[in-house]
């Protein structure tokens, strides 16, 4: 017997409550004065076996019932010996299905020859014999098939677009060899091109399957092998309406390639380049395409390269990319501090940032923070104040709807915090901590963030916060912060303590950093870390990028500040490869897909439409031919046959047959509850 | 009878009987009701108790057969001189011109000795009723107003595990009031010593008399009749009341019940329900025992129950007393 649930045995110890209860309980009765004690001696020492003995069962009954409650939930499995069979013979077939087995030589393909080769093998097997067929590249497996069955399930097999998994097909034969047909006579046939991927996965198996009788055939042609891919494109540049990519072309065959590449995005396509590529020779190509972008808006946009035909296999010769312009935009950063001293390492940082990007253009104003005004707040992009000033409080409900508008408010601190400022802030929820008392303690900075994929901040920015060492930058204070609700803590002390609070309020945010910009608290500013924490704080850098994806991969694409809060709200649809609707999970700032069925274009529902490209796995294309010595070693390695397949204890217990037994346990609770009351009204009498 | 209204309870009076009845005097129908242990109890005053009692249990004779054993006729004989001329027979001297004096049978009265058992047991009240001391007290109280009204000396003698009070006896009727206020005032205390206060009384008893004892024996049987037999050697009448409580005899308890003993503090912790049958046929055994034994020493067995009235006892005694004469 054993048990799907074995933790709620540890429910058994439940028992030791009643035989507790059974040792400290006192019996209740009543005291009653009386005379004639020596007439009920004889009776009592009757009265008082028997009420142990009534106790006593009941105490079983009930320990009986906790411990099958808890075997209950444990539910027990009775495991009994299954009846001993005839020995059969049992084939398990590999057939590789992946999309390198679309080459054709001209005649046929690869994947004509499997299903013959597979259609022969059957038809030679005996006639009692099962069939179990496995698909490597999709991982679906049909067991248990006739004759005639393996025949349909053969012929009716598809190329995927994926890779072969070989390691999933050794793992199920191992499960089939050593449990299911522990007495059958079991033979494995591989078919398959063995590109230098497959054999890889052959050789990295861990495992091997232990079978009766191992065949392979190699599935090829004999003429020298043909196929040239695309294997990876970059975007270079948006400039002036012409997009210009690095697209890297590899030829994997034996045969000299003179193609054409062209690129292509909606009605615009490229002028065609001509490659020439020797045998196994690989070449990035540049190449430009116009692209129909109007202004400074983002843009995201398909497109498609693809090699002329030519070759053996034209499945690998697009190579699908969505291409994401930022679009130029003009930030206004408005720095209000207590002086210009103050504000000045803070305003060569932005200066630094603003000639290193490409996109944005950073407009820097720095003002007095006692200066602040109106028109400050309705010029601004980005506020940056170096303490929660007093000022600020005559504007609480102007900075409320700058940040619900789309506004970003950075607050240092200073010692003395301006607490009507923060109270008035803090109560239109602006604030995304409430800064206390100071606390004059040196403290350090984590080296992480506690969310290294936050919303509202450049994540790789924060990568590269922790190439400074900024758990080295000694701070000499911090205040102590009250946390609201609904914000986060995004960067702690090593102390434990916040550093940096977010709080998304409408479209914006407001972020609170627990340190001053002035030597009196921190000393980040001043450090070389100051570039890379003010690009941390100003959120995601606008700069152009490429989404293209292998097909094994889990499709991320990341979502704007927009985007991100309206997809919070309502569920994010995509439209997959293979053209199905499906819904997108939505992970911080990150749209995540992970079945991208198939190769092609994976595209947003919402407005605007992104673009993602699928693309075959890298080297799956790869037709370099095995050595045929090195083949059947990696094989006769993967498949050892000749030895007696071990069997442990546990594999012996799965091929017996497994009945579960819950339902009787439950009766015998119900029996001994119906019983407990009935022994012992029966014993009290 | 009269009964004055200002030497009872009113509350209790005014529920058991009418006003009319209380000021008139007269007997009530059920008289019964008089030797009901339940209303003697929720009469304060014992001498009430003890008139109530006797007066309610004649109230019911037919006209009594009992009446008149005091003073008898015996003989004539001739005058002689310091004779008292109040004993001469003046009709037989107006026939025969003689004088004769008219003689009478000595006093016939006799001694009674009331015995009753003071022990712990004794406070037993099954149920909450009439404790068994009560019943008892009610019981002397109504024999020594009976025994005093036909002028025999009455004797009380409280016992537990000694002799505790010792009333002399006397037949003035005045004597009436130390009984009962012995009785009134009593409180069970200590073990029972049945056999040897017998004993003792046995030993320090001068005079022949009538032994009334009231108790419930909880002691030795062996030594209760060895006591008793002690008494009967001494030509002593013995009339054995024996008390026992309705819940005593039967054991009509229900549940898990610790039972503690009043005198030793032993404690029983049983389902009376599972020892019910074996604990009355141990008693009724008992009981038996006791009477036979006392019958075959010719001493009068009682066995009371104190939820029945006190009838039975009255009847008992005075059937003895009839056959003392």
């Amino acid at each position: 017997m054993s048990f799907i649930q074995w933790i709620f045995l540890f429910g058994g110890l439940a028992v030791a409550g009643p035989v507790i209860a059974h040792l400290l309980a006192k019996p209740r009765f009543r005291r009653l004065p009386f005379t004639m004690l020596r007439f009920l001696y004889d009776g009592q020492i009757e009265s008082r076996s028997r009420k142990k003995l009534r106790d006593l069962l009941i105490l079983l009954f009930r320990c009986a019932i906790i411990v099958l409650i808890a075997m209950l939930f444990a539910r027990p499995i009775l495991h009994t010996k299954s009846k001993p069979q005839q020995t059969r013979s049992v084939y398990c077939l590999g057939l590789d299905n992946s999309m390198s087995m679309a080459y054709t030589d001209g005649t046929e393909s690869y994947f004509d020859k499997l299903i013959d080769s597979a259609i022969d093998y059957i038809r030679s097997a005996k006639t009692d014999a099962l069939f179990n067929i496995c698909a490597l590249a999709s991982g679906d497996w049909s067991q248990g098939l006739s004759k005639e069955q393996a025949l349909a399930e053969v012929k009716a097999l598809k190329i995927e677009t994926g890779s072969a998994n070989v390691n999933d097909f050794i793992s199920s034969l191992n499960r089939v060899s050593r449990s299911e047909h522990l007495d059958d006579e079991v033979s494995v046939l591989v078919l398959s091109d063995f590109t230098p991927n497959i054999l890889k996965q052959f050789v990295e198996t861990e495992k091997p399957a232990v079978v009766d009788k191992m065949d392979y055939r190699l599935i090829i042609s004999p003429e020298p092998v043909n196929n040239a891919a695309i294997i990876d494109a970059h975007v270079v540049s948006v400039i002036d309406g012409k997009l210009t990519a690095n697209v890297t072309v590899a030829n994997y065959g034996r045969v000299k390639q003179n193609r054409w590449l062209t690129a292509r995005t909606g009605e615009n396509k490229s002028a065609p380049i001509d490659i020439n590529l020797f045998a196994q020779q690989r070449r990035t190509f540049q190449i430009q395409i116009r692209v129909d972008i109007a202004g400074p808006e983002q843009f995201f946009l398909p497109v498609e390269l693809s090699l002329s035909n030519g070759d053996g296999l034209k499945e690998d010769d697009t190579f699908y990319m969505g291409v994401y312009g930022p679009g130029h935009k003009n930030v206004n950063v408005l720095l209000a501090g207590n002086g210009a001293d103050e504000m000045f390492l803070l305003k060569t940082v932005m200066d630094t940032i603003s000639r290193k990007s490409s996109y944005d253009t950073l407009q820097i104003k720095q003002i007095l923070i006692d200066d602040f005004a109106l028109s400050d707040l309705k010029w601004a992009d980005v506020v940056i104040c170096s303490a929660v000033a007093e000022r600020l409080a005559n504007f609480a409900s102007n900075i409320e709807g700058f940040i619900k508008a789309g506004g970003r408010l950075i607050c240092f601190v200073k010692e003395t915090a301006a607490t009507e400022a923060a109270r008035q802030l803090w109560q239109r929820e602006v604030l995304a901590a409430l800064p206390g008392k100071c606390i004059h303690e040196r403290t350090y900075m984590q080296p992480n963030p506690c969310d290294s994929r936050a919303f509202g901040v450049e994540n790789i920015a924060a990568r590269s916060l922790s190439n400074y060492r900024i758990d080295k930058i000694l701070l000499e204070g911090y205040l102590e912060c009250q946390q609201h609700p609904d914000s986060k803590c995004l960067w702690q002390f090593q102390n434990g303590l916040g550093f940096v609070y977010l709080k998304r309020l409408g479209i914006g945010v407001s972020i609170l950093v627990n340190t001053s910009v002035d030597d009196s608290l921190g000393s980040l500013t001043k450090s070389n870390a100051s570039v890379a924490f003010c690009l941390y704080l100003l959120g995601k850098e606008n700069q152009i990028g490429e989404y293209c994806f292998a097909r094994n991969e889990q499709v991320v694409l990341p979502l704007s500040e927009k985007q991100t809060s309206f997809a919070a709200q309502k569920q994010s649809w995509v439209q997959t490869c293979n053209g199905i609707k499906r819904r997108a999970a939505v992970a911080d700032s990150f749209l995540l897909i992970s079945d991208p069925g198939g190769t092609g274009w994976i595209k947003t529902l919402g407005k605007p439409t992104m673009w993602a490209g699928i693309n075959l796995p890298e080297g799956e294309t790869d037709m370099t031919k095995p050595v045929a010595s090195e083949l059947a070693d990696i094989m006769n390695r993967a498949f050892p046959t000749g030895t007696e397949r071990t069997v442990s204890a546990a594999e012996v217990l799965n091929n017996r047959k497994r009945t579960p037994i819950w339902k009787y346990f439950a009766w015998m609770i119900i029996l001994l509850l119906l019983a407990e009351p009935a022994v012992a009204n029966r014993l009290k009498r | 009878m009269y009964i004055c209204p200002n030497s009872l309870n009113r509350d209790v009076l005014k529920r058991e009987f009418s006003w009319e009845f209380i000021c008139r005097g007269k007997t009530v129908k059920h008289n019964r009701k008089y030797l009901d242990p339940i209303f003697l109890s929720k009469l304060a005053n014992m001498d009430l108790v003890a008139r109530c009692a006797v007066e309610g249990f004649f109230s019911g004779l037919h006209p009594s057969p009992f009446h008149g054993f005091s003073v008898e006729y015996s003989d004539h004989r001739e005058y002689h001189l310091g004779d008292e001329l109040k004993f001469v027979d003046w009709k037989v001297f107006g026939r025969s011109d003689k004088l004769y004096i008219k003689q009478f049978q000595q006093e016939t009265n006799t001694t009674a000795y009331i015995l009753l058992d003071t022990s712990k047991s004794m406070s037993f009240a099954g149920d909450g009723r009439v404790r068994k001391i009560d019943y008892g007290s009610f019981l002397a109280a109504a024999l020594s107003y009976l025994m005093l009204s036909q002028s025999d000396s009455t004797s009380l003698i409280l016992f537990a595990e000694k002799v505790i009070k010792n009333i002399p006896p006397r037949s003035k009727r005045t004597h009436l009031n130390t009984i009962l206020a012995a009785l009134q005032y009593n409180r069970p205390e200590g073990r029972t010593n049945l056999a040897g206060v017998l004993h003792t009384i046995a030993e320090t008893t001068k005079r022949r008399g009538l032994i009334i004892l009231i108790s419930d024996l909880l002691d030795d049987e062996g030594d209760i009749y060895k006591g008793l037999a002690h008494l009967k050697f001494l030509k002593h009448d013995v009339i054995v009341f024996h008390t026992m409580d309705h819940q005593e005899l039967n054991l009509d308890y229900e549940g898990l019940i610790q039972f503690e003993d009043l005198e030793s503090r032993a404690k029983v912790r049983a389902f009376p329900q599972s020892l019910r049958e074996d604990y009355r046929g141990r008693v009724a055994e008992f009981l038996d025992d006791l009477e036979k034994t006392t019958g075959k020493s010719n001493i009068d067995y009682c066995l009371l129950d104190t939820s029945e009235p006190l009838d039975r006892a009255l009847i008992a005694y005075l059937a003895k007393r009839k056959r003392m004469m």
